[in-house]
C-alpha cells in the first residue's frame, strides 16, 4: 500500500508540475489567434526546383527558396501549398522535389535546403516524403545535411533512393556526398563523399538502367564576407553499379580547378549528355556534350548565358522527347534546338532562371522558376507568361504606417520596394500595391508623419531614395563622402530607420552612423567607425572563386541595425554586422562598445537586431545571428542596465537562428521573436517561448512589427510574403490565472461598426488576392478544455436583456474569437413561389452595450461588449434614429405581411381539401379560395422563376427592397423613399382591409359549415408564435 | 480514496492509449457512441438542424436511410426546397434559379453510390465496405491531443478517372470520439484545398451519440456552422420524399 501510495505522490507531483509548465506552453494557447497572408504574388519569390508527374502533366509541383512546395492540379493554373507542416516543423527552403516514378499520384520526396547559394540562402533541416500526394509528410532523416540538390527514386524498386547532399554553405561539415537508402529512408549510407568542403550537387539517373547514376561535386564556400566556388575537389562522377562504386569521368572536361557543374542527361537517348562546368579559363568554360555516356566529353559554347553566376545558375533540361532541345537556366534562360551548338534566349520574364521543365506529353509547353516567381510558355519558350498565384515573396524588412487602413512597406530579394495596404476592397489585390524602389529591395519607411513620403534603398545603399508619392517625384538622398571620409562601407542590406523624436530625421549606417535632419537632403556623420574593420573582410572584388562574383552581397564591417530609443532622442542602439554592440547616450558624441558585455555570445556574431525597449530607458533586446559562421545557436539577449550585463532569454523551446524580436507596447513581457523556423512568441518574458503555428509555416521570419493602433503583428517573411496576426491583444490578457478558469472573457476595446461599402475588387480566380480583416465585433474568450459533449449555445441581448441573436460559439481548448457582425434577425418573410431578395437582410444593431451570454451545460457565462459608431462618421445622431424607426417599421410591415400571407395558406389549403372532399361546400369554399387567392396574387409573387422568368413584383418584393435599401444606408431615408414607403403602407393597408372584409364576410360562415361537415378547423399560429425566432 | 483510485485508472487508461491501434481506437469510439449492435440496427436517421445565413435562420431537414437512400431540404422564406437527394439511381438538388428539380452530374451520383455504405458514419462499417484504417502520430487539433486516423475509402471518380478517397479523423484522446475531419477537396477550382468538419456537443439520443453540432471550413479558414436542435432514428419514411420527381 505504501508502494502505491509513493508512486500515486509522484504521478500527482509529476501532473502538478506539468500542468504549471503546460500553462505557459500547450498548443492550445493561441486558438483562434490565426494568421492572415496578403502575399503579395504579383512579383512572387525565388522558385528552385520544378517537378512534374511523370506521365500526367497536368501534376506539377515547386519546390521554393523559403515558400515551401507547392503543388498544381491543373498544368499550372492555380497552385496550393503543400508543406505548410502546422505543428510539424517542415522548412520552407527547398533544394530538391521528386515524384516516385513507382507511385507517381502520391509518394513525393522532398529535400529541403535550397541549392542556389545566394548570401540570403536559407537553411533545410533534411528530407521529407509525403505518400499521399502532399497532404502528410515524414521526417526521413538526413537532418544535417543543410542543403540537398537531388533526389534520385528507383523506377522499379521505391525504396532505394539516392540523395545529393550539397551540405554546409557555411563551413566545413561531413554531412554531405550521395546518400543511398534500400529501405525507404529508414537508414542511409554515404555511398559517395570526397571531403568536408565539398558536395553533391546534382545526381541524374538514367532513365533506362536505374543502376547508372552521374554525380557533380563541388567545391564551394560562403562567409559573411566573402565566396567562394572551385576548388581541385570539384568533379563529376558516374557509377554503373547503383551508386557502390564511382569513377570520374573527366576525359574531355577541363584540367585545374572546377567549379560547380551543371550535368543531366537526354530522356530520349540516355547515351547523350550535357554538362555546364564552371572551369579556370574563360574559353573552356560553359556547355559540355557527350554522346557516349559520359567517356567522352566536347566543348560546345562558352556564350553568357551558359557561363554566368554558375553558384546561382546551373540547371540544364534536356526536352523530353527530342535529346537536341537543350534549355539552360542562366541570367535570362536560353535554349539550343541544335544540340547545344547554338542558344538563344527565352522569351521576356523575371531574370534570374534557376530551373526550366518540360511538359512530358507537350513539350513545347514549358515552365522556367525565377527569382520572380514561376512562368509559363506555350510556345516552346518564345514568350512567357507568370503565374500569379504564388504568394512566395522574399522580404527582408517590413515597416507600417498610421493610415487607417494601414500600408506596410517592405523590400523584397531581387524585387525591389513596395507598398501595400491591410485591407483593400474585395481583398488585397496585385494592384493595390505599389512600387517604391528598384533592385534588391530592403528597408522601407513612411516618414512618420508626412504620408506622401516614403524612403527606400537599394542592394548596398547604391540607391537611397525619397519618394513623394504625391508629386510623384524621387530624390536620391544617399550620403557621400566629403573630404577626409574614407569610402563609406554599406550593408548589402544597409540599415536605416526614421525617428521616433523628430519626424523629419532619418538614420543611415555605413560603418559610420549617419544622420539626417531634413529627410536625407544632408547629412552628419554622428559616429567614429563602429565596426572592427577588419580589412581582411574588406576583400570583396576577389570575391567569388573561378567566377569572380563582387556584387556587394559580401560588403561586410557595417552597421546592421539601428535602435533609437523610443524614450529618449539621444540614446541610440547601433548593431554591427561583424559583432559590434554600441550605444551613445548624447545623440552620437560619445559611444560605447557594449560587445564585451554579452557574455556567452561567441565573437564576432552578428548583431541582427537591437530592439530598445518601449517600457524602460535601460531595457533593450539584441538579437545575434551566427549562421554566417556555420553557428546555427538562437542568441537573443536582454539587459536591463543600458547594455552592462546582459542575460540570455533563449530556452530549448526555440528553433533557428534568430533575426528579429519585436517587444509588445503595452506588455512588457510579450515577445515575439522571428527565427529561421518561424515565428516563437513568449508571454512571460522569455521564460518559455511556444511556436506560433496557426498559419505561420516554419518560414524564415526576417522582421517583425506591431502596429500600435490595431494591435496586429506583422511579419516580414523571406518566402511566404507578409503575414499578419489580426489584433494579439489578447495575447496581453494570458495569465495562469486566466488559463485556470474553466471559461474567462478577455477584455475588448469597443468595436467600431464599419460602415463603408464598395463593389469589391477586379481579381480572376487565377490571381492571390490576400485576405482583409474582419470587421466584425469579437467575443474572446479562453477554454480550460474542449467542450465536447453537451450543448453550447451563444447569444448576444440589449441591455433591457432583449435577444437580439444566436452566434456559433467555439468550443476548441485555448482562445477562442467569436465573430458577430452587429445583426440582429432578418424578419420573417411570407412565402412566395420565389425569393424575395430584398427582404433577405438583417438590420444593423444601434450602437451600446450588449451582453453575451455563453450557456455550456447548465452554466452561464457573461461578458459585455460595446459597438460605436465609426468616427468618421457622415451621419448624425438624429440621421440615424430617423433611420433605425424606418427600418423598425419596415421589418414590422414585411412580418405582418408574412403572418398575413401565412394565414391565407392555411384557409387556402383548407379550402382547397374542402372542394375536393365535399361538393356540396365547393361553391363555398370556392368563393372563400377565389377571394384569397386574388388578395394573395397582389401580396406576393405567385408565378415565375428566380431569374429571367421572374414575375412582377407584389407588396411582399416592393417592401422587401425599400426596406433593404434604407436598411443598409446608415444616413436618413430620403424623401423619395418616405415618400415610396407611404405607397406601400396605404397599399398594405387596402390589403390588410381586404382580408379584413373577407374574414367578416366569409369566415365565420365557411368555417362553421365545414366544422360541421366534420372537417378539422383551422389551426392558426399566433403572430408572436409566428416571427419567433429563438 | 475512490477519487485516488480513479485518477490511477484514468493514469493507466492514458498510458495504455500510446500503445493503442487504430482498429482499438475506432472499436473505442463505436462503443462510446453506442455500440456496434446498436448502430447496426439503426434503419435511419432524421436530423432537423439550422443554418444561419447573415441572420436569417435556414432550418434544415436531413433524412438518410440505412441503403443509402438520403434527403435534405432546407426552408427558405416559408418554402421548402431540396437541396441534395439521392434515390438510390438518381442524386438531384433543386435550380435555385428556376425552383425545379435538377439531376447532379454523373461523377457526383457515381461517388454518392460508392458511399452509400456510410451510413452514421464511415467508421462503423468500413471493413465490410472495404475502407481501410490507418494510424499516423498524433496531432493536436482544437487545442487537444488527438489520434490520427486515415481512413481510405472506394476511390472517387474525377474527370474520368479514379482518385484515392481519404478521410483523417482526428479522435479526441480523452473522448474518443472523432472531433475534427479533414479530407482534401478532390475536383473544382478548390480542389486540392482541405476542408475541415468539426464536432461538438455530442448528445445522446435513444442510446447513441450523435454530434449536434458540426462546423465546416477551410482548414485555417472561417466556418458556417450547422447547429442540430433535434436528431431522430428509427422512423419510416415514404419512398417518394428521395425520389427525382422529373421522370
Amino acid at each position: 500500500m505504501k508502494k502505491i501510495l509513493f508512486s500515486l505522490a509522484v504521478v500527482l507531483c509529476a501532473s502538478a508540475s506539468y500542468s504549471q509548465v503546460s500553462i505557459l506552453k500547450g498548443l492550445e494557447l493561441f486558438g483562434d489567434l490565426k494568421a492572415r497572408h496578403i502575399g503579395p504574388a504579383l512579383m512572387s519569390g525565388r522558385v528552385t526546383d520544378i517537378e512534374g508527374h511523370p506521365t500526367d502533366s497536368k501534376v506539377i509541383y515547386i519546390g521554393t527558396a523559403g515558400g515551401g512546395v507547392w503543388k498544381s492540379q491543373d498544368g499550372g493554373v492555380l497552385f496550393n501549398s503543400i508543406f505548410d507542416g502546422g505543428l510539424q516543423e517542415l522548412p520552407q527552403s527547398i533544394g530538391a522535389v521528386c515524384i516516385d516514378p513507382s507511385d507517381p499520384d502520391n509518394t513525393v520526396w522532398v529535400g529541403t535546403g535550397e541549392v542556389w547559394t545566394r548570401n540570403s540562402v536559407s537553411i533545410g533541416a533534411g528530407i521529407f516524403r509525403t505518400s499521399d500526394g502532399g497532404k502528410n509528410w515524414k521526417n526521413m532523416g538526413l537532418e544535417k545535411t543543410e542543403r540537398i540538390s537531388a533526389v534520385e527514386v528507383h523506377p522499379k524498386d521505391p525504396k532505394t533512393v539516392y540523395v545529393g547532399a550539397m551540405g554546409a554553405l557555411w563551413g566545413d561539415s561531413e554531412d554531405r556526398g550521395v546518400y543511398k537508402t534500400t529501405d525507404g529512408g529508414a537508414t542511409w549510407t554515404k555511398v559517395l563523399y570526397v571531403n568536408a568542403t565539398t558536395g553533391c550537387s546534382e545526381i541524374v539517373m538514367d532513365p533506362t538502367n536505374p543502376n547508372i547514376l552521374y554525380a557533380a561535386f563541388w567545391e564551394f564556400r560562403r562567409t559573411a564576407y566573402s565566396f567562394n566556388s572551385g576548388g581541385v575537389n570539384s568533379s563529376l562522377y558516374k557509377s554503373t553499379d547503383g551508386g557502390a562504386t564511382w569513377n570520374k569521368i573527366h576525359n574531355g572536361i577541363p584540367k585545374g580547378n572546377l567549379g560547380r557543374i551543371a550535368v543531366t542527361i537526354a530522356p530520349s537517348n540516355p547515351s547523350i549528355l550535357y554538362a555546364v562546368i564552371e572551369a579556370e579559363k574563360a574559353e573552356e568554360k560553359g556547355l559540355y556534350r557527350s554522346d557516349d555516356a559520359g567517356a567522352t566529353w566536347k566543348h560546345l559554347n562558352s556564350n553568357f548565358e551558359l557561363t554566368v553566376r554558375p553558384f546561382y545558375f546551373s540547371r540544364i533540361t534536356v526536352d523530353p522527347k527530342n535529346p537536341d532541345i537543350v534549355a539552360k537556366a542562366g541570367l535570362s534562360g536560353s535554349i539550343s534546338h541544335d544540340g547545344g551548338k547554338t542558344f538563344k534566349g527565352l522569351g521576356m520574364m523575371h531574370s534570374d532562371i534557376h530551373d526550366i521543365w518540360f511538359d512530358v506529353n507537350d513539350p513545347e509547353k514549358l515552365f522556367a522558376a525565377t527569382d520572380g516567381g514561376l512562368y509559363r510558355s506555350l510556345n516552346g519558350g518564345t514568350t512567357m507568361e507568370m503565374i500569379q498565384n504564388l504568394p512566395i515573396c522574399m522580404f527582408y524588412h517590413v515597416s507600417v504606417d498610421n493610415q487607417d487602413p494601414y500600408n506596410i512597406y517592405g523590400g523584397l530579394q531581387d524585387n525591389g520596394s513596395w507598398y501595400g495596404p491591410s485591407e483593400s476592397p474585395g481583398g488585397i489585390e496585385a494592384r493595390d500595391w505599389n512600387s517604391v524602389g528598384y533592385g534588391d529591395g530592403f528597408r522601407v519607411y513612411p516618414h512618420p508623419t508626412n504620408p506622401n513620403i516614403v524612403y527606400s534603398e537599394m542592394q548596398g545603399a547604391e540607391g537611397l531614395w525619397r519618394y513623394d508619392k504625391q508629386i510623384q517625384q524621387v530624390k536620391v538622398i544617399k550620403p557621400f563622402p566629403v573630404q577626409g571620409d574614407p569610402k563609406f562601407r554599406f550593408n548589402w542590406n544597409a540599415a536605416i530607420t526614421t525617428s521616433l523624436h523628430a519626424p523629419d530625421r532619418l538614420y543611415i549606417g555605413s560603418q559610420f552612423l549617419h544622420l539626417s535632419n531634413d529627410k536625407g537632403d544632408n547629412w552628419l556623420k554622428i559616429s567614429p567607425d563602429l565596426t572592427t574593420n577588419d580589412l581582411s573582410k574588406q576583400q570583396q572584388e576577389s570575391s567569388g572563386g573561378l567566377s569572380a562574383d563582387n556584387s556587394g552581397a559580401e560588403n561586410h564591417c557595417t552597421i546592421f541595425t539601428i535602435a533609437e530609443s523610443p524614450l529618449d532622442a539621444n540614446m541610440i542602439w547601433v548593431g554591427t554586422d561583424d559583432g559590434n554592440v554600441q550605444l551613445t547616450k548624447d545623440g552620437g558624441k560619445t559611444w560605447t562598445n557594449l560587445t564585451l558585455n554579452v557574455k556567452g555570445l561567441p565573437a564576432k556574431t552578428w548583431c541582427y537586431h537591437i530592439e530598445a525597449s518601449v517600457h524602460d530607458i535601460n531595457t533593450a533586446y539584441a538579437v545575434f545571428d551566427g549562421h554566417t559562421k556555420n553557428d546555427m545557436t538562437t542568441y537573443v539577449y536582454k539587459t536591463t542596465d543600458a547594455g552592462k550585463t546582459w542575460t540570455s532569454i533563449v530556452t530549448s523551446d526555440i528553433r533557428g537562428f534568430a533575426r528579429n524580436l519585436q517587444e509588445d507596447r503595452i506588455n512588457s513581457d510579450l515577445l515575439f521573436l522571428g527565427t529561421e523556423f518561424g515565428l516563437f512568441i513568449t508571454i512571460d518574458g522569455g521564460k518559455n517561448w511556444l511556436k506560433f503555428t496557426n498559419g505561420v509555416p516554419t518560414v524564415a521570419v526576417h522582421y517583425i512589427e506591431e502596429h500600435p493602433v490595431t494591435n496586429d503583428i506583422i511579419l516580414g517573411t523571406h518566402g511566404r510574403g507578409i503575414i499578419l496576426i489580426d489584433d494579439i491583444s489578447p495575447l496581453r490578457q494570458l495569465t495562469p490565472e486566466v488559463q485556470a478558469k474553466k471559461l474567462h472573457f478577455f477584455k475588448t476595446m469597443p468595436y467600431e461598426m464599419d460602415e463603408t461599402s464598395n463593389f469589391g475588387g477586379s481579381s480572376g480566380e487565377t490571381q492571390f488576392v490576400g485576405a482583409n480583416p474582419s470587421t466584425s465585433a469579437k467575443i474572446i474568450y479562453y477554454l480550460s478544455s474542449r467542450h465536447t459533449f453537451g450543448k453550447m449555445s451563444l447569444d448576444i441581448y440589449d441591455e433591457n436583456d432583449k435577444w437580439i441573436t444566436s452566434l456559433s460559439p467555439g468550443k476548441q481548448k485555448g482562445i477562442n474569437i467569436v465573430e458577430w457582425g452587429f445583426n440582429s434577425m432578418a424578419p420573417t418573410v411570407a412565402t412566395g413561389k420565389t425569393i424575395a431578395g430584398g427582404a433577405m437582410f438583417a438590420p444593423r444593431v444601434p450602437a451600446g452595450k450588449y451582453k453575451a451570454v455563453i450557456t455550456k451545460g447548465t452554466e452561464k457565462f457573461e461578458t459585455i461588449i460595446e459597438v460605436t459608431y465609426p468616427n468618421k462618421s457622415i451621419f448624425t445622431k438624429q440621421e440615424r434614429l430617423q433611420q433605425q424607426e424606418t427600418v423598425k417599421t419596415m421589418y414590422v410591415m414585411t412580418e405582418e405581411l408574412a403572418y398575413m400571407v401565412y394565414q391565407i395558406d392555411e384557409y387556402l389549403a383548407h379550402s382547397e381539401k374542402v372542394m375536393k372532399e365535399n361538393s356540396s361546400l365547393k361553391k363555398q369554399a370556392l368563393k372563400f379560395n377565389t377571394d384569397l387567392m386574388a388578395l394573395k396574387k397582389i401580396l406576393v409573387i405567385t408565378t415565375g422563376d428566380n431569374y429571367v422568368g421572374a414575375a412582377d413584383k407584389e407588396l411582399r418584393e416592393k417592401i422587401g427592397d425599400l426596406f433593404s435599401t434604407i436598411g443598409s444606408y446608415y444616413g436618413a431615408p430620403s424623401t423619395t423613399q418616405l415618400k415610396s414607403l407611404t405607397m406601400l403602407q396605404t397599399d398594405f393597408a387596402a390589403a390588410k382591409k381586404r382580408f379584413k372584409e373577407i374574414q367578416i364576410a366569409q369566415l365565420a360562415k365557411y368555417l362553421a359549415a365545414t366544422e360541421k361537415a366534420g372537417f378539422v378547423s383551422v389551426t392558426m399560429k399566433s403572430f408572436e408564435e409566428f416571427v419567433k425566432k429563438n | 480514496m475512490t477519487k485516488f483510485f480513479l485518477f490511477l485508472a484514468f493514469s493507466f487508461t492514458s498510458i495504455l492509449s500510446f500503445s493503442q491501434t487504430a482498429e482499438e481506437i475506432v472499436a473505442t469510439y463505436i462503443k462510446n457512441i453506442g455500440g456496434s449492435d446498436k448502430l447496426k440496427s439503426i434503419t435511419s436517421v432524421q436530423m432537423k438542424a439550422s443554418v444561419d445565413y447573415g441572420g436569417m435562420s435556414i432550418p434544415i431537414d436531413m433524412v438518410s436511410l440505412r441503403d443509402g437512400r438520403s434527403v435534405m431540404k432546407i426552408t427558405f422564406q416559408g418554402q421548402e426546397m431540396v437541396q441534395m437527394a439521392y434515390d438510390g439511381k438518381t442524386a438531384w438538388g433543386t435550380s435555385f434559379m428556376t425552383m425545379k428539380p435538377e439531376k447532379n452530374d454523373a461523377e457526383e451520383t457515381e461517388n454518392i453510390k460508392r458511399s452509400v455504405g456510410d451510413f452514421i458514419s464511415p467508421l462503423i462499417n468500413y471493413k465490410e465496405n472495404g475502407y481501410s484504417i490507418e494510424l499516423l502520430p498524433n496531432e493536436t487539433m482544437e487545442g487537444v491531443e488527438c489520434f490520427k486516423i486515415k481512413l481510405t475509402k472506394k476511390p472517387l471518380m474525377i474527370d474520368g478517372k479514379e482518385v484515392p478517397n481519404i478521410e483523417f479523423y482526428y479522435i479526441d484522446k480523452e473522448n474518443f470520439v472523432p472531433i475534427v475531419v479533414e479530407t482534401e477537396i478532390p475536383s473544382g477550382e478548390m480542389k486540392g484545398n482541405i476542408s475541415q468538419t468539426v464536432y461538438s456537443d455530442y448528445q445522446e439520443v435513444d442510446g447513441v451519440y450523435f454530434p449536434f453540432s458540426m462546423m465546416q471550413r477551410l482548414k485555417d479558414g472561417e466556418g458556417q456552422t450547422i447547429e442540430f436542435e433535434k436528431v431522430v432514428i428509427n422512423q419510416k419514411f415514404e419512398d417518394k420524399i428521395f425520389l427525382f420527381p422529373g421522370e
